[in-house]
């Protein structure tokens, strides 16, 4: 029988536990989340005249826990009616109920004999067969089913979250010695096609993959920065995005973290690992000893390698911590000439072999850093995993690296690497070294778009398992070009489906993406049967090209501006009006133009992990490429016989006139930008195109026609405008917005309204995209909207004017 | 000119809005109850000779719409015989329907009317479920005409300088007097004890009923304090100063009174509570429609021949804490005569029922007081621009 998770059970409501339960209630599944039973009443309760038999009172652990997680941002929840798919109660009186869950997640503190406890009371409830699992980080998963029976241990194994669950990418799966194939294989692909993530099956080892590498890079960090005579914000520079990782890099990831946290994972593999030829790297540097003692733990005590100082005049200002002297100064800024020299190079992977042969402080930071690096992950297999991609998986999807070390090690180039390595004294393990004396000298390879890894086993190039149900982009980008500008490919993804990829600046769209999607649009009317809008950034498409629109403005070129603004609304028309069906499928950051170009596709495909919205107000301006149309006619459609149309209209002019935007693909929906029936959300990042190709595939063949346009949208004309006009006056009058902003709306509740009607109209859509141009236009022509352009090209926020 | 008085009044607790005792208790149910109460003391009395059924209400649409006023005396009276008529002057329309029913009594036009009005704010959104400016009228610059109430309490906020400090203080000693006034059960004769049936479906999925009765006013609150209040952010303005705790309450509540010939009074041998002396209204600039009083109270106490001082008693619609304290210090009003038993911030204001409510409430207190033949006025902002002041001649 095929197994089903229709509901789970969560021991334990800590952050994690909270954390997971939420993640799962985000997937539609019913979750049952269980914590200890209070021992003493609080204060409020005593007053309250409460015992410790009332159920809030047994239940208030978990339901704070809960209510704290739900409450903390970013948030770890789609949608706030998600919440109601999970049920509170305690190990007491609840327990029993865990019969019905087809999984149990253990997540209670870090305890062997806690964990034994928790696994020897659940045990008499559980239902034989289904699935049982401990979200520990370090403890071994052998240790903790002694005593458990047989069907137990073949159903259990360690499933490690990373936190924040909902945006941590990882899952590490560590088998136990009973664990059955069966359990491995479905929660390995449960983990990636239900929850999202990048499951990675790991050795019951300690700190297992994510964590052992992780604190590794986090721990030799910790040594070099003082062997080097480095600062913390230089070593911060040298660590985050210009070799794309995280923005916080490293120190202050770790005081996001809390240092106590880390150092917790650290000092157990110091422990537990003896024989680990790195081994004195995982004790504690004298000023981490320093920081634990003064407990400057990070944005958890209020101050850790960074501390935010609040001036008598309320500024406020970051200092950091000088590792020598351990006080806070002011923050030094780092350069370096060799990161100068990357600046022009967009593909980070590119920069790898320009940064270490840097002749500066930085060259050597660099060749010292990865040599060590490359020297501790080669010499892990087969100790943690027997293949190389894994380690990989695990630091991208765990730590946020846009490159595993292997794939920094194939970008700099196998013999380079091992050159590196040598040079700083480390041996070359004898499976990289037959890797060096094979033909191949590359960790990975691509075969007719399916990645390959090289076996250490094998000694030979083989699949990575599981990539079928994707479609990676970055495998096919050249071998399947169909065409491509500056700013955008076409990639033929098979089955007759053509991918249109933007490639610009922050896949902002401008003139050659416009162009681009024409073209690619001729060329798939005439020989595909779909297309697919999806692109590999780390945002969907941040919007229009609004350098281009200042220009345009400031020069006065209104004609040239008008003709581009009417090619957008042309091109956006074009995604609906055309022969084939158009799937748009965003990620993360879809605003603006990226958000109206959705709009206008047939269908939707957007991971969960999408923050869409038309933000136009924020540079100065309405919604140009269709979406203030767009908005309008989709109130309009939602129109019922005596309906009091003007509230649903309000509602959309809100959407717009806040610049809201949602903080999930389900929120989507409540701002009418996706419409359900039609538009749906993939949880899954790495599915998400082959999805939309499906999708793209299925109305081609379920027989797809142009859709005709009409003249039956429905506008409400003075009824409108009065109410709106009504509206902006009382926002400004109570200070909520300023002249500008009414301004700006005032123009938006003209479109919206269809203009200066006497009564009820039925218009076209090209009616109100002349009326949508016509108000931008003339806000173009405003200065406070110039400022408002001008300040976020420059400063990248918007500007309140 | 015939004199007309009113011999009965009567009126039910006050609950608040939208989610309080009233929340399932239809206005129109309110309103006929109150009456169906007021006839049972006067069980002999003739229902047919009653000419008319006046209910003041500020919202009337939905449940309260339909002309609720011949609903109400079709349930109220249990005859068909008596009409009903809605009458609409927002947060005056329970006193309006007073005034009205008196003059037509004076001029012979009717011997007997049931006056007062009704509102439920659970029921029905504040400005109604399609408000719809005239877009000529506000593109011409009178936005304002349409402004909501918060914005006008902040706008006389600024122009009267109305400190935040004292609006809250003024909050506060409106929970205080309601409060004392509850325990000195100064209102327990007014009240028509509801009876209100909630019907619902509990957490099990199971059909429910539960049975209550309401006989105080729900919103008075020991709790508050200054420093609470002082705490609370301003919702209509961004730097401003009306706060929910210092604006009045969102309400549900009737009040009735009953109007009658002084022949039909002797005939039946009945005692006059009280006879409304003059009732004036005005208007003003609606963007600080909160100052109405101003002019409405001497322009009633003119038509009545009377000063300031001659006045024992006033109601002071609470509507804003910063309207009523401009109101009182542009009138130089004497604190100690002023609301005496709390305001609308701590009992609420029941929109179309409150000119009513406030009456009713004022006969009861004058009698508690012994202030025999003495005058006694109710007087309220009034939506969009207007003021209005009654002036009673309670017995």
């Amino acid at each position: 029988m095929k197994r089903r998770i229709n509901k789970v059970a969560v021991i334990g409501s800590g952050i994690m536990g909270s954390g997971i339960a939420c993640h799962f209630a985000n997937i539609g599944v019913e979750v049952l989340l269980l914590d200890i039973v209070p021992r003493e009443l609080t204060e409020a309760e005593k007053k309250q005249g409460k015992t410790l038999e009332d159920t809030s009172v047994r239940n208030r652990i978990v339901n704070e826990a809960l209510q704290a997680s739900l409450k903390s941002n970013p948030s770890p929840i789609y949608h706030k009616d998600f919440a109601k798919r999970i049920e509170t109660g305690n190990l007491e009186d609840d327990i029993a109920k865990v019969k019905d869950a087809d999984w149990i997640i253990e997540v209670v503190v870090e305890r062997l004999d806690i964990k034994k406890q928790v696994f020897e009371n659940l045990e008499k409830h559980r239902t034989p067969g289904t699935l049982i699992s401990s979200n520990t980080s370090g403890i071994p998963i052998k240790f903790m089913n002694e005593g458990r029976s047989d069907d137990f241990k073949k159903h259990f194994c360690g499933t490690h979250f990373f936190n924040p669950p909902r945006y941590l990418k990882l899952l590490e799966i560590i088998p136990g010695p009973d664990t059955s194939e069966e359990v491995l294989d479905f929660l390995n692909e449960y983990g990636e096609k239900f929850l999202g993530k990048t499951t990675v099956v790991a050795k019951d080892t300690p700190a297992f993959i994510g964590n052992r590498i992780g604190i590794f890079s986090i721990m030799s960090l910790f040594h070099m920065v003082k062997d080097m005579d480095l600062t913390i914000e230089e070593v911060d520079k040298l660590t985050g995005p210009v070799i794309g990782r995280p923005k916080s890099a490293t120190f202050r990831t770790v005081d996001v973290v809390g240092l106590d946290t880390l150092v917790h994972v650290a000092n157990g593999l110091y422990d537990n690992v003896p024989d680990d030829e790195r081994h004195e790297l995982f004790k504690l540097p004298d000023f981490i000893e320093h920081m634990m003692e003064k407990k400057w733990l990070g944005s958890k005590t209020g101050q850790g390698f960074y501390k935010k100082v609040k001036h008598e005049d309320g500024s406020s200002e970051i200092k950091s911590l000088d590792l020598d002297s351990l006080e806070y100064r002011e923050r030094k800024s780092a350069k370096f000439d060799s990161l100068e020299k990357t600046k022009s190079i967009d593909i980070v992977a590119d920069r790898f072999p320009v940064l270490i042969e840097g002749k500066d402080k930085a060259g050597e930071f660099y060749r010292k850093n990865f040599a060590a690096l490359f020297a501790y992950v080669q010499n892990r297999i087969p100790e943690i995993t027997d293949a190389l991609y894994k380690i990989d998986d695990a630091m991208k999807a765990g730590f946020g690296w846009q490159h595993g070390p292997f794939q920094i090690w194939d970008a700099i180039g196998l013999e380079k690497g091992i050159q590196l390595m040598k040079d700083e004294g480390f041996e070359v393990a004898d499976w990289v070294q037959s890797l060096s004396e094979s033909k191949d000298k590359a960790f990975y390879q691509v075969k007719s778009g399916k990645t390959y890894f090289y076996d250490s086993d094998k000694k030979s190039h083989q699949k990575i398992p599981g990539q079928d149900a994707f479609i990676i982009l970055d495998n096919i980008r050249e071998s399947h070009e169909v065409f491509s500008n500056k700013d955008l490919v076409a990639e033929d993804l098979g089955d007759g489906i053509l991918n249109i990829e933007f490639r610009s600046k922050m896949n902002s769209i401008g003139g050659d993406v416009l162009n681009g999607i024409n073209a690619a649009m001729d060329i798939a009317e005439k020989d595909y049967e779909g297309v697919v809008i999806s692109n590999t950034g780390d945002n969907f498409s941040v919007g229009a090209n609004i350098g281009m629109i200042f220009m345009f403005a400031v020069e006065q070129e209104y004609e040239e501006l008008n003709g581009a603004i009417k090619y957008f609304q042309d091109t956006m028309m074009r995604m609906r009006y055309s022969s084939i069906p158009t799937v748009a499928a965003p990620h993360q950051m879809a605003l603006g133009g990226g958000c109206e170009l959705s709009m206008h596709a047939d269908k939707i495909v957007a991971h969960a992990e999408t923050y869409i919205g038309l933000v136009e107000f924020g540079v100065g301006v309405i919604p140009g490429g269709g979406g203030s149309k767009e908005m309008t006619r989709r109130a309009a459609m939602t129109f019922q016989k005596d309906d009091v149309e003007l509230n649903r209209l309000r509602e959309n002019f809100l959407t717009i006139g806040m610049a809201k935007v949602a903080k999930s693909a389900h929120e989507a929906y409540d701002l009418n930008i996706l419409e359900r029936g039609k538009d749906i959300v993939v949880v899954s990042r790495d599915r998400q195109l082959a999805i939309a190709k499906e999708q793209a595939k299925l109305m081609a063949k379920n027989g797809y026609t142009q859709p005709v346009k009409t003249n039956d949208i429905k506008v409400l004309g003075r009824q409108a405008l009065g109410a709106f006009l009504v509206g902006t006056d009382q926002m400004k009058a109570g200070k909520y917005i300023s002249e500008h902003d009414q301004k700006i709306a005032n123009k938006l509740a003209y479109v919206m309204s269809g203009g200066d009607l006497s009564e009820a109209n039925y218009v076209s859509e090209q009616y109100l995209l002349d009326l949508e141009r016509e108000a931008f236009l003339s806000l173009c022509g405003e200065r406070k909207t110039l400022e408002r352009l001008q300040h976020m090209i420059k400063k990248g926020k918007p500007l309140r004017n | 000119m015939k004199t007309a008085y009113i011999v009965k009044g009567y009126r039910t607790a006050v609950g608040k809005a939208p989610k309080g005792v009233f929340r399932f208790k239809r206005p129109d149910d309110l309103a006929a109850e109150t009456i169906e109460h007021m006839m049972k003391q006067l069980p002999d009395f003739d229902r047919s000779r009653i000419d008319d059924v006046m209910v003041g209400n500020a919202m009337p649409e939905a449940e309260q719409g339909l002309n609720m006023g011949r609903l109400v005396s079709l349930m109220g009276l249990k005859s068909e015989e008596v009409p009903g008529v809605t009458v609409n002057r927002y947060c005056a329309s329970g006193i309006e329907t007073i005034a009205m029913a008196s003059a037509k009594i004076q001029s012979g036009m009717a011997d007997c009317i049931i006056a007062g009005g009704a509102e439920s704010m659970s029921y029905i959104p504040m400005g109604g479920y399609k408000p719809v400016p005239n877009y000529e009228t506000a593109k011409a610059g009178n936005e304002s005409y349409y402004w909501g109430m918060g914005l006008t309490a902040e706008a006389v906020a600024e122009k009267y300088k109305i400190s935040s400090k004292d609006q809250n203080e003024f909050a506060y000693h409106s929970h205080q007097k309601a409060i004392k006034a509850q325990k000195e059960n100064r209102f327990q004769d007014q009240i028509v004890p509801i009876e209100v049936e909630d019907i619902f479906v509990d957490s099990k999925g199971k059909r429910q009923s539960k049975t209550y009765t309401v006989d105080k006013d729900q919103g008075p609150r020991a709790d508050t304090s200054e420093q609470v209040l002082n705490k609370l952010r301003p919702v209509f303005a961004e730097g401003g100063s009306v706060t929910a705790g210092n604006s009045s309450q969102m309400s549900d509540g009737a009040a009735f009174v009953m109007v009658m010939s002084e022949e039909m009074v002797k005939e039946l041998n009945l005692e006059p509570v009280a006879r409304l002396v003059s009732y004036a209204t005005v208007g003003v600039e609606p963007r600080i429609m909160g100052i109405g009083p101003v002019k409405a109270i001497p322009k009633a106490l003119d038509q009545a021949g009377l000063k300031l001082n001659d006045i024992e008693l006033i109601e002071l619609n609470e509507a804003f804490a910063s309207q009523s304290l401009a109101v009182a210090r542009e009138l130089d009003i004497n604190q100690d005569i002023l609301n005496v038993n709390g305001g609308a911030i701590a009992l609420g204001h029941p929109l179309g029922c409150t000119g009513a409510k406030l009456s009713v409430q004022i006969f009861d207190e004058m009698k508690k007081r012994q202030l025999k033949n003495k005058y006694a006025m109710v007087t309220m902002c009034v939506g969009t621009g207007q003021g209005a002041a009654g002036i009673y001649e309670v017995f």
